[in-house]
Order: C-alpha cells, then structure tokens, then sequence
C-alpha cells in the first residue's frame, strides 16, 4: 500500500516486537496478547492538561487511544451483556434481523436460489452469534454494519472511516436486535440481588466497565422511575414492547417492570461511553 | 538492524516524493458530513482543503438523478434518422462495426442486420428534436432538455458500466456522484441525508439486472456521505420508527437523560466526540419527523397527483419515487437518485420497451414540469441517464418476436435539465447507424466533469486521498467540462 505515512515514533520498540514474534515462532495469538496486555495499550485515553500541551496527537503514546468501537463490537457487545451471544466458533454463515428483504430490491432474483437472491431470515441460536459470522452479500451489506462504517467488502479496506451520524443513532435505538438485547439485559439486571441502586450500578459497571458516579445513578433512577410509572398505566404497551425480538422472555418478572428496566437497559446501551474505546 | 531501518527509510522517501508530487494535483475538500455541523472527516480522508467549496458561484444548487438502469436503448427512443428505414433489415457494413468488442450474446452471431426504431416519432421543440411516440409526455419537454447524442463508455456489461457512470471508476471500490457531492458541499437540510436514493422495478423486464449497494456508496470517503435509501412502506428509511411500545414523547424524555449522562461524561474525559452523537441523536430524533412529513403526499393536489400519472399512487413506483424526489429537492436535499430497473432489452424488445417507457415517461416530464412550476428547475440540476445504449442490429434473428438489441457502449444518449443547462438542444452527433460517434464526442468523465461544474465545483481540484493518491471522480484520464450545453 503505497500510503504516505511519518517515520515511525517507537522505531526500536517495533523491531524489539518483530524479533521477538519471530522468536515465538511467528504465532500471531501471541504478539496480539503481547500487545493488547501491555501498559502502553491498556493506559487510559483521558489526557492530563500536561499530556495535551506536550503532546497533543499522542504521537508518544502517554495516553491510550479513543475511538468509537467498529460495527461488529458494537453488535456483540450488546449481545454480550444481554446475556444472548452464542459464543460459539466456526459454522456456516447466519442472517440475522434485517428489515425487510433488501436483497430482493437490488438482486437479479429470477435466477437461482443458490446465489442468495431473496433475504432469508434464520431463527434460534442463529439470530445471536458473533457478528463474523453474518452472512456478506457484499452487493447488499447488513444495514446495521454499513451504517457504523463496516466496508462492504468488495475491496480491501486498510483504514476504516469512524463516523457519527444519525442512522447509527436509529439502529442502537430501534433495530430489533438491539431492542431485543436491551430486553434481555433488563431480565439480567433484575436478578441481580438488592435494591434499584444496586441493580442500576451493577448495569452500568456491565455496560462501561466503571464504577457509575452518584449523579449518574440519580439520572439513571429518575429513568427508571419514569418508565416504571409509565408502562404501570399502559401494559399493553410494555407487552408490545417486550414482544420485539424471538428470545422468549422470563414469564416470572411482571411486564411493566421489566419493560421500564428495559428501557434503563437501552439508555446504558446508548451511551457514548459504552460504544467507545476510552 | 541499523541496516534494515536505513532500507526502509529509503523506501518511505521514495514514496514521499511520489507523494509530493501528487500533492499539485488538487487539493483536499472537506465536506460536512451527513448532516452540517457534525463534521468531522477520519482516516483516509482526513486533511482539509485550502480550497473552499464551491470553486466558483454555482448554477445548481441540487442534482436529481434519474438513472434507467439496464442501457436505454438510444436507437428507439432518442437517436433515430433516415438512414436507418433506408438500411432496415441489411447487414450493418463491416466498416462501421469495426474492430469493436461485442458481448458474447452476439460475438457468435453470422448476421447483424440493421433494426429501425420499433415506433416512430415526432419532431419535437423548437428545435425540432426526434423522440420516440414511445415517450409521447417526454416529447413535451424537448424545449426544456439538452439531448446528449454522443456520450460512450469503454465498458459493454452491466456491472463494469453501471459502476463507471456512477462512481468514475469500472473497479468496485470508489465514491459514488452523490457521495462526491455530499462530500463537496454537504447538506442544506438539517433533517435529511444530503444523498438520498430510490429503487423500483420496471415492468419491461422484471427481473433484470442487478444493481449494487457500491452505486451510491461511499467507497473511500466517510461512510456519511453514502445514499440513504428511501424505501416504500411503515420504515421509509431503515430503523426509522421506535419500538412497538414505545412513543415519541417517552423517547424524547429518554434522549435527555442520554444527553445528561453523555455531557457530563464528556467534560470529565474531554472527549468533543461526544457531543457530536449526541448532535446526531437529536437528528436521528428530528428525521423520524422530518420523514414522514417527507413521505406524507396526502397534501399534494389532485392535479399534482394526476400529473404524475395513475402510478403515482403505487408506492415504490418510479413515479411515486419521482413525486417524493420532488419533495425532497424542495427541501434541499442535495443529490436524489432514482434507479429505475428493468432496461435490459436482449429480447422480446418490442414486448417489454413500451412497458418499460409507460413506467417512466409521464411521471420524467411531470417531474420536469413540476420543478419549473416551482422555480426549482432553474437551480436543480436534472440528469436522465443509463450506463449504456444498445446496438442498432438485432440480437437474435430478423423479424422473431423474441428479438432485441445487445448492449451498446460506443455511442448512446442521456439528458440534462435545468440548473446550469441549455434547454432546448441536442448536443453531439453518431453516424448512420446510431453506432460510431461523428460529432462532439462526450465520455462518462465529461459528463461527471459537467455535473460538478454547474454545482460550482471544478473537477479537477476535487480530490479526496485516497492509496497515497488524490483521487478525483473524473478520474487520472483528461475529463472536459461540455461547454456547448451550458446556459
């Protein structure tokens, strides 16, 4: 790739890391745990006055990197806290939600079942796997990918763009998969023991990775409050709204509950927080 | 070690030279992003221009593109002459054909005997320009459009030739027009995309070819400027609508305490990134007003109505698309595209051509119409265009009724309207065979060339890095704006 770029910052450590991956018998998994675990990438991305005037690209490393997490870890992670990925490797390819058959629109589907034509939704396990596995029909990516900047695969990508727009707002808002895995991280949260407090703070060390500060449990119990009252006065609406997606869901917890937990759940998935690298 | 290091060294200096001297080319363009206000361009596209965009004042604020996908057959419907009666059904001489490339659907054939137009036509205009009794609502509109009788392509199949006319290049990979130009100018609109498409199926032949995400994609430039499709039904744009059971002022309320938890967060971390999504949350809020008020026609009148023709009522027609592209330029959206499947015409020409015509011919000078009714066709760049033509002699044999015409990209014909464009005329000449080009040659580049010229954009200033290269949508090759049609 005929990329212009500047003279390395670290020219020693990289060799140091290159002859060592040689020395561990070339084995990727290794350099990978070798990098991810050392101090420099694990350093957090909050710069000190001092490290901005010094420093301000972080061209020395003082400071770990920011940036909004690419399509696939945002998909999995709301899976993951949710409780539904199926963290299972290798297998043939899955659909997953999509909306509508948005294959069709685009395809040549006269021809042949074989060439993936129609869009055909799976069921079960299949609905909850790590996003690799996502069936790629690079003429009609999955529109949830696309639109948090995952390339359509038709050229090799070094450097994915990292956007924020409005349509990754209406997917981690609205698509069924999301809404979906808030509901089923509601049902998580409500089993853990104790109090709203406690449940509130549990969620959020799940979802952030932090201890939440008093203001923002505050903010989260004003929510939770609200949506309590809300779906107590209309449980039609809380069924409809648990209704999203094919998990079955806990019989025992009582709709209106769950669905205001569910709500906390998706406001957590939403933070800025939770979609970036800090 | 030392060594290794000095080798590399010297490799990164070559490609810094290399570098520098693509650096006179043009500059960079920073666009805004999806919406204004959020912009902030990453990655391969990450340094912003001197240059300021527009170049020079535009003619066109906004480009409609009215794309017939398949290859419009030129010869019926567009490029007629007398020549053609005079040679039907003879062998198309050998001179014309030259050395030309043909698909394999016809490289076999033992005859290629000349086809005349299947209908006839009316002088039109004042310039008395042929059109197809085929598109007898277009014909209408010969005084309002530049008729280009000579754009060519290198490319004779879909994939490569769709890709080029949409994105400059014939490999997958690049920026589509419209991402091009939501890139250059951004959006006037703080409630909609400033690239929006629409796709429906043509009743000439349905199936027909496929088309790709990749035609308005962004390829390399930030994956905020590719096109939003517009779709028919509840869901008009992907995940618009909130959750069963979940109302507007509820969610409104939660976006609050989004914003709260996010503020705060973002002054502790100094993270500005922040308060751009939390911007493009409260968008994302606005659209799922802004569209269904966009999709709502129940205001139109009946007059409007009825002059976008019966179909205007189907949604997910091509005029249903043509009513809401209308609505959506009204509101500033900078770049419309409509793909319009279905004009493939191998065979059975003169069973699926009228069908295929009858799907867009009103509904294209209603549009028209309805856009200079408005005051809006003097700033709206109008493009009707197709990837490629189709051949004058008959794939398959003479007279079967499962004869059509193969794909033709040597010579073929498109139209401009509106914002920066002469009405009125007809811009390049072919031969007597509707085959090789004999006046003003215009290629696909030019025509891009002349798209973001009336936008105030030159072309050749207008790059975006991309591999080390300041790449341009009208490509390394020369492009020329076409003078000769401009007002």
């Amino acid at each position: 790739m005929a990329r212009k770029e500047k003279w390395p910052s670290h020219p020693e450590l990289l060799d140091w890391l290159a002859v060592d991956f040689v020395e561990h018998g070339w084995d990727v998994k290794a350099l990978i745990r070798q990098i991810v675990l050392s101090q420099t990438y694990r350093r957090s991305s909050v710069p000190t006055p001092e490290m901005l005037e010094r420093d301000p690209q972080n061209r020395w490393l003082a400071r770990g990197p920011r940036f909004r997490l690419p399509a696939e870890f945002i998909r999995d992670q709301a899976l993951l806290v949710s409780g539904l990925l199926v963290n299972r490797v290798g297998g043939p390819s899955v659909n997953p939600y999509m909306p509508g058959d948005l294959w069709r629109e685009i395809s040549h589907y006269g021809s042949t079942p074989a060439t993936a034509q129609t869009f055909v939704q799976d069921h079960g396990e299949k609905l909850y796997r790590r996003s690799m596995y996502t069936y790629w029909k690079r003429t009609a990516p999955p529109p949830n990918m696309v639109a948090f900047d995952a390339p359509n695969r038709e050229v090799c990508t070094v450097d994915r763009a990292n956007t924020s727009t409005p349509l990754q707002a209406l997917v981690t808002l609205n698509d069924p998969q999301f809404v979906e895995a808030a509901r089923a991280f509601a049902e998580r949260i409500a089993l853990v023991a104790g109090d709203a407090t406690a449940k509130l703070h549990w969620a959020f060390v799940e979802t952030t990775s932090r201890e939440p500060q008093p203001s923002e449990i505050s903010i989260l119990h004003r929510a939770l409050t609200r949506e309590r009252t809300r779906y107590a006065q209309n449980r039609v609406a809380a069924e409809l709204y648990l209704n999203v997606g094919e998990s079955p869901r806990n019989p025992a917890l009582d709709p209106s509950e769950h669905a205001a937990w569910a709500q906390v759940a998706t406001l957590l998935l939403n933070l800025s927080e939770t979609v970036t690298r800090n | 070690m030392n060594h290794l290091l000095l080798q590399r060294q010297d490799i990164l200096n070559r490609r810094t030279f290399l570098g520098d001297v693509t650096r006179g080319i043009g500059s960079i363009a920073l666009g805004s992003m999806l919406f204004p206000g959020l912009a902030r361009a990453v990655g391969a596209t990450g340094e912003r221009s001197a240059d300021a965009l527009p170049h020079f004042a535009p003619k066109a604020k906004r480009v409609i593109c009215l794309f017939q996908s398949g290859g419009l057959s030129h010869v019926d419907l567009f490029d007629n002459k007398s020549t053609l009666q005079k040679y039907a059904g003879q062998e198309i001489p050998a001179s014309v054909r030259g050395d030309q490339r043909l698909t394999g659907m016809t490289s076999r054939q033992t005859a290629y005997p000349v086809v005349p137009p299947l209908m006839g036509g009316q002088r039109c205009g004042r310039h008395g320009t042929w059109i197809s009794d085929l598109l007898p609502h277009m014909q209408g509109i010969a005084d309002d459009i530049c008729i280009i009788k000579s754009l060519h392509t290198e490319a004779i199949n879909h994939d490569p030739a769709i890709t080029y006319m949409n994105t400059g290049n014939q490999q997958p990979g690049y920026a589509s027009m419209g991402s091009w130009v939501s890139y250059g100018l951004g959006s006037e609109n703080k409630n909609l995309p400033a690239f929006i498409t629409m796709i429906s199926q043509g009743t000439g032949k349905n199936p027909d070819q496929p088309i790709f995400s990749r035609l308005w994609g962004n390829g390399f430039l930030p994956s905020s400027h590719q096109g939003v499709g517009l779709r028919a039904g509840v869901n008009p744009v992907l995940y618009l609508n909130n959750p069963a059971g979940v109302e507007r002022g509820q969610r409104r309320a939660l976006l609050d305490d989004l914003a709260e938890l996010n503020r705060s967060r973002a002054a502790e971390l100094s993270d500005p990134e922040t308060l751009t999504r939390i911007n493009a949350y409260e968008m994302a809020y606005r659209m799922q007003m802004s569209v269904s008020e966009l999709t709502d026609i129940s205001g139109e009148s009946a007059a409007t109505l009825s002059a976008y023709g019966p179909e205007v009522h189907r949604p997910g027609s091509y005029a249903a698309n043509c009513l809401l592209a209308r609505r959506l330029l009204e509101r500033d959206v900078r770049f419309v595209q409509l793909f319009h499947r279905g004009w493939d015409q191998h065979i059975a020409i003169a069973r699926q051509l009228p069908n295929q015509c009858r799907d867009i011919d009103q509904s294209t000078a209603a549009l028209i119409k309805d856009l200079k009714q408005r005051g809006l066709l003097e700033d709206t760049l109008v493009v009707f265009a197709t990837e490629f033509g189709r051949t004058v002699f008959s794939q398959g044999k003479l007279g079967d009724p499962g004869m059509g015409r193969d794909h033709h990209g040597r010579s073929f014909t498109v139209w401009l309207a509106g914002g920066g464009i002469r009405g009125g005329m007809e811009y390049g000449s072919t031969d007597d065979f509707c085959y090789n080009i004999t006046e003003n040659p215009v290629h696909l580049r030019d025509l891009h060339a002349t798209i973001l010229h009336c936008l105030g954009i030159d072309h050749s200033r207008f790059t975006a890095k991309f591999r080390g290269l300041n790449v341009r949508l009208t490509g390394v090759e020369e492009a020329h704006v076409v003078k000769g049609i401009l007002a």
